[in-house]
């Protein structure tokens, strides 16, 4: 089976890596978000769709970096030279400058015990890495420390046990970056577990302190920073230094690590200058003075001590030796079964053990993450107390197979959980190509977003617990729009809809035709299997207002080339969100994500579009949006540094893509829905108000004496509760 | 025409007085016509409207408007709740609904409660129950029978056609040309059918129509399965290349092509006919494990495969889905297969040969 997918994952990146390079598309959709997030697929609730998108996105990395590679020998026998990380040569004066070296050559203290290659990189971009005097720090800083915060985790929470969870796969690497390393397990090593200089509190808009234990915003509201916790560790028991930041970009902008966009991602256009003050000072200059600053530039320190350099051996040589870690877990080789499980073991004096906001999390002192491929077969292995948690998200779960009058429910063995959290939610939409006819026409759009029958779909098959997404937006709090909502089903309003734009009289079959005959009829695509009976109610509920739609289930990557060359009609997908501050619109409503003519040249006189434009291939504009006001607005936003004026453009631009009726807002969960052994204990309040996952926080804990109890309790067969084990926290439920 | 052997003919009078066969063959016809006759049977159209006099038919006809019987709708008429108003109304108008008032399509979500997965109930109409969005599942058991006999009958003809044509081309010029084609037959056959049907529908381009999705899948699957039937055909031919009737036919000048059309095919449909059950059997079962995997009929097809994935899904939940689509199944395929079996047992040469 292996072998035939890549068949079919062969063609797709091909096409999509090699517009990308040459189109020089300022954003490609197949980077990869930020990288302080977890990565979510398009469907968080499907492993197997996570793994197939992560999977392609990584073959599409490395045919674009063959192809760089290809490129650099082509120049290099044109007598031209060529390497990534060496655009720039800095002169000696400015290195000099920069403090990285002394008059004599030698390196500062602070990276003499740099390997040369790292030196020389330093040098070579002197105009980004800087060594200074700590009495260059400003003097006016308002420091931070995070004391105002409130701790998320509970008093009562134990250390030890193992917790047993599961994954689908088996993790081709334990690298974190490169190849192959995005896959689901990463999360277990890299993005619930390091701890970074700072991170965003999810309780609130501040930050709580990690391996920094002050920060500030510089006056300039793009450098920030930040003073190093002396304590802060790795699990090898080498403190963090400061130099370890500037190994960090050392590393991210390596050619050796073949992860191109993590290469961009942390290059010197956005990070643009790390400056060193002491071992314990350091700051970071971001490219613009964005509200979030010191959420983007909290940084996760690279153990120079362990890599030391970087060269052509580093996928090889790491791939199943993990680096050391800041965070509680390590994944340690004896420990790692292939092709079965891995085991990661908490580090007993872990250095933050104490710490506020990170003591009473990280309970279990092992967690055991075993393959089981199938999720039915998972879920049975659940119920046999083998896995201590499962998430419950699908109505079919929820209701039938762990039901509440299960006796494992009823008996109080098991725990069912609706947790209600906020967090932006994956975009459930269908997004209509605004260039193809009929969907070229405003009216057309109109209707077919009356002619959708969400409320059905909403009310039958997800019975009641999914509520409609109403915009481009939900879920960022106080920059979503407070009072649009999406078009309602409505056959009359449809139908009205359709008659303005000359598709007025029913065919035979009950369709709408106009004047010369043509057949009203729509294609929805999607590359989601799972919910082919959500497109068939559309589709049947869709006859009534005399719309026909044809369906076309594919297989995800299929879906995903076909809308990336933008030869969809109509595609139902979703995109994964991030927790973050304020939502995105450049890269799917942008014209210039739509068409190659950059800015208005795109567009007439009265603002309509020219004729015969080119279609810009693989990015995320889905619509094809093009609205020059959109494009100003979206400009603008982008540059803008104050977050009220953000929000209210982001209410703006809702409001005109609503208008523009190019994206049919489906649904979001305003929960979380997980089963556990009740033996798994979680804080008063369950979790942070931004959970996206029960891991995510690691604030649970495992009573040992509760699971002998519970386990002698189901041998003789008597309950532990009286009633089932059904819980709901409604604290964070939004109104 | 090709005309009967009378040896052939006599094999096939044996055939019907094998009665356990003749019968499974005489149901089998009857529900592949009754399926085929299903719009009359299982629809949500009704078979007869009279309304304020006029008499309508809409079962086959053009989609008829809710206007049309005074309802404030412009789509295609419920007349299931047509027949409830008119019954309340007592204006004389009335509708005669079909035996199951529902089509494969069409999610009954009439019932305020309905979310899925109703139980088979006299009271609802839904003698089998209801699928996971409410799809009558014994009207789609029966649109999904009709697409896969004849899904299967398509199948065969096909299969026969090619196999027919290189076994007897290579049974008939023997030497270099048998030589060479059983070869390349060889290695086709040894291409592995279920992959290749998986991979080639993997990459079926998307924009193409639910007919030509089928037909392509049809035409895949022949494709990759004809090869079976071609050692037979071939050595059939060998068979009676030999004897006296065909150099009698070389003598007074007939071509390749007459002798093995005019010829020797009669003589060698007994061949065909005893494996053509057990080639719909496999037909039938293939398509359904195809659409269980998911590469079968697109979506919203009713399909057994389709019916058979929510049924393993969902056991304990809907239990009438897998016990009316297995015993659909099992029907289908043990009639098939007592016919195959008289036809096999009256085919047998052991009790018709020439040779004595």
């Amino acid at each position: 089976m292996n072998d035939m997918k890549k068949i079919k994952f062969f063609v797709s990146p091909l096409v999509v890596s090699i517009t990308l390079f040459f189109l020089g598309c300022e954003e490609p959709k197949l980077k990869q978000p930020r990288e302080t997030t977890p990565n979510q697929s398009q469907e968080p609730s499907n492993g197997s769709g996570k793994v197939d998108r992560e999977f392609t996105r990584e073959l599409a990395r490395e045919f674009a970096n063959e192809f760089v590679k290809e490129f650099a020998k082509q120049i290099n026998r044109k007598g031209f030279t060529f390497d990534a990380n060496q655009s720039t040569v800095a002169s000696n004066h400015s290195v000099l400058k920069s403090g990285l070296v002394d008059a004599n050559g030698k390196p500062n203290p602070l990276l003499s015990h740099c390997s040369e290659d790292v030196l020389e990189f330093y040098q070579k971009n002197a105009d980004c890495f800087f060594i200074l005097s700590p009495e260059e720090i400003p003097n006016d800083l308002d420091w931070k420390d995070g004391s105002s915060e409130k701790e998320f985790s509970s008093t009562i929470a134990r250390r030890g046990g193992t917790f047993h969870a599961y994954m689908r796969d088996f993790p081709r690497t334990l690298r974190t970056i490169g190849p192959d390393a995005n896959g689901a397990f990463r999360s277990y090593l890299l993005d619930n577990n390091v701890i970074g200089l700072t991170h965003a509190h999810p309780n609130s808009d501040g930050y709580y302190p990690g391996t920094a234990n002050l920060w500030a915003v510089g006056n300039d509201g793009r450098t920030v920073y930040f003073h190093l916790d002396p304590n802060a560790r790795f699990s090898d028991g080498k403190s963090v230094r400061a130099s370890d930041y500037f190994f960090f970009f050392y590393f991210m902008r390596s050619k050796h690590i073949q992860a191109p966009w993590y290469n961009d991602f942390y290059g010197k256009d956005k990070f643009q200058k790390v400056t060193l003050y002491d071992e314990q000072t350091l700051s970071i200059t971001f490219y613009k003075a964005k509200p979030d600053v010191v959420e983007r530039v909290s940084i996760r320190p690279k153990p120079e001590h362990f890599y030391s350099e970087l060269g052509g051996e580093y996928l090889t040589k790491y791939q199943w030796e993990p680096e050391p870690t800041t965070g509680a877990y390590m994944a340690l080789p004896e420990n790692v079964d292939k092709g079965k499980s891995v085991t990661l073991v908490r580090q007993n004096n872990w250095w933050a053990n104490d710490k506020r906001f990170f003591r009473n999390r990280f309970n279990p002192d092992q967690v055991k993450v075993s393959v089981i491929r199938d999720n039915d077969k998972a879920f049975e292995i659940f119920l046999k107390g083998q896995i201590d948690a499962f998430g419950l998200a699908k109505t079919e779960f929820w209701y039938e197979k762990l039901a509440n009058d299960h006796s494992l429910v009823k008996n109080g063995y098991l725990t069912k959980v609706t947790f209600f959290n906020q967090a932006p939610p994956p975009s459930y939409a269908l997004r209509i190509n605004s260039q193809k006819a009929p969907l070229d026409n405003l009216d057309i759009r109109v209707g077919f977003h009356h002619a959708m029958n969400f409320e059905l779909v909403l009310e039958r098959i997800f019975r009641g617990d999914f509520v409609r997404m109403n915009t481009v937006a939900d879920g960022f709090g106080e920059r979503s729009h407070p009072t649009l909502k999406a078009r309602e089903f409505s056959v009359d309003k449809a139908v009205e809809s359709f008659a303005k734009a000359g598709y007025s009289k029913r065919g035979k079959d009950g369709i709408l035709i106009n004047e010369r005959g043509e057949k009203l009829s729509v294609e929805i695509m999607t590359g989601y299997k799972h919910f082919e009976d959500v497109l068939v109610v559309l589709k049947e509920e869709a006859k009534k207002a005399g719309l026909e739609i044809k369906l076309k289930v594919l297989e995800q990557t299929a879906a995903w080339k076909m809308a990336n060359e933008k030869n969809h009609q109509v595609i139902f997908s979703a995109f994964g969100t991030f927790v973050e501050l304020f939502p995105r619109f450049w890269e799917p409503f942008h014209s210039n994500n739509a068409y190659q003519e950059k800015g208005d040249l795109k567009y007439l006189e009265n603002g309509d579009l020219k004729p015969g434009l080119t279609t810009k291939t693989s990015t995320n504009n889905f619509t094809q949006t093009a609205v020059r006001e959109l494009d100003h607005l979206i400009n603008q936003y982008r540059e803008e540094e104050d977050l009220l004026q953000i929000t209210k453009m982001a209410h703006r631009l809702s409001k005109i893509i609503h208008d523009h009726a190019v994206w049919v807002p489906a649904w979001k969960k305003p929960w979380l829905r997980v089963g556990h052994w009740s033996w798994l204990q979680f804080p008063d309040d369950w979790g942070p108000k931004e959970s996206t996952d029960y891991e995510e926080f690691q604030v649970f804990w495992i009573d040992t004496q509760e699971k002998e109890k519970i386990l002698n309790a189901m041998e003789k067969g008597e309950p532990v509760s009286s009633q089932p084990t059904v819980r709901e926290f409604k604290k964070y439920k939004s109104k | 025409m090709i005309k009967l052997n009378p040896l052939t003919l006599k094999k096939l009078r044996r055939f019907r007085s094998i009665k356990r066969g003749y019968w499974s063959f005489v149901i089998l016809l009857l529900l592949y016509i009754f399926s085929l006759a299903g719009e009359l049977f299982v629809n949500k159209r009704a078979l007869l409207v009279s309304y304020q006099g006029a008499l309508y038919f809409p079962t086959y006809g053009e989609q008829v408007s809710g206007k049309e019987f005074g309802l404030d709708y412009d789509y295609e008429v419920d007349y299931r709740s047509l027949q409830k108003k008119f019954q309340r109304e007592e204006l004389g108008n009335w509708v005669i609904m079909p035996i199951v008032p529902f089509d494969p399509y069409e999610m009954d979500y009439a019932n305020e409660e309905s979310t899925g997965f109703s139980p088979p109930s006299w009271k609802t109409g839904h003698f089998c129950g209801t699928d996971k969005t409410e799809r009558d599942v014994f009207a789609r058991l029966l649109y999904g029978f009709r697409i896969a006999m004849t899904f299967s009958l398509g199948y065969l003809f096909l299969t026969y056609l090619i196999a027919i044509g290189a076994g007897s081309v290579m049974g008939y010029f023997g030497g270099k040309t048998d030589m060479i084609g059983l070869r390349l037959v060889e290695i086709w056959a040894n291409v592995p059918f279920l992959y290749m049907v998986i991979i080639l529908v993997s990459v079926m381009p998307g924009w193409w129509g639910v007919g030509w999705q089928v037909s392509s899948l049809l035409f895949i699957m022949v494709l990759f399965s004809w090869t079976g039937m071609t050692y037979y055909i071939r050595a059939a031919v060998y068979k009676e290349k030999a004897r006296d009737y065909v150099s009698a036919a070389k003598v007074i000048g007939a071509g390749p092509a007459r002798i093995i059309f005019r010829h020797l095919l009669p003589n060698v449909i007994s061949t065909l006919v005893t494996f053509a059950p057990f080639t719909i059997a496999a037909a039938i079962s293939s398509i359904t494990a195809l659409d269980f995997l998911g590469y079968g009929l697109p979506p919203p097809t009713p399909s057994w495969g389709e019916l058979l994935k929510q049924a393993v899904g969902n056991l304990k939940t809907a239990p009438w889905i897998v016990i009316s689509t297995v015993s659909a199944l099992v029907l289908t395929l043990t009639l098939v297969t007592f016919v195959g079996e008289a036809v096999r047992e009256a085919f047998d040469p052991k009790k018709f040969s020439t040779y004595e």
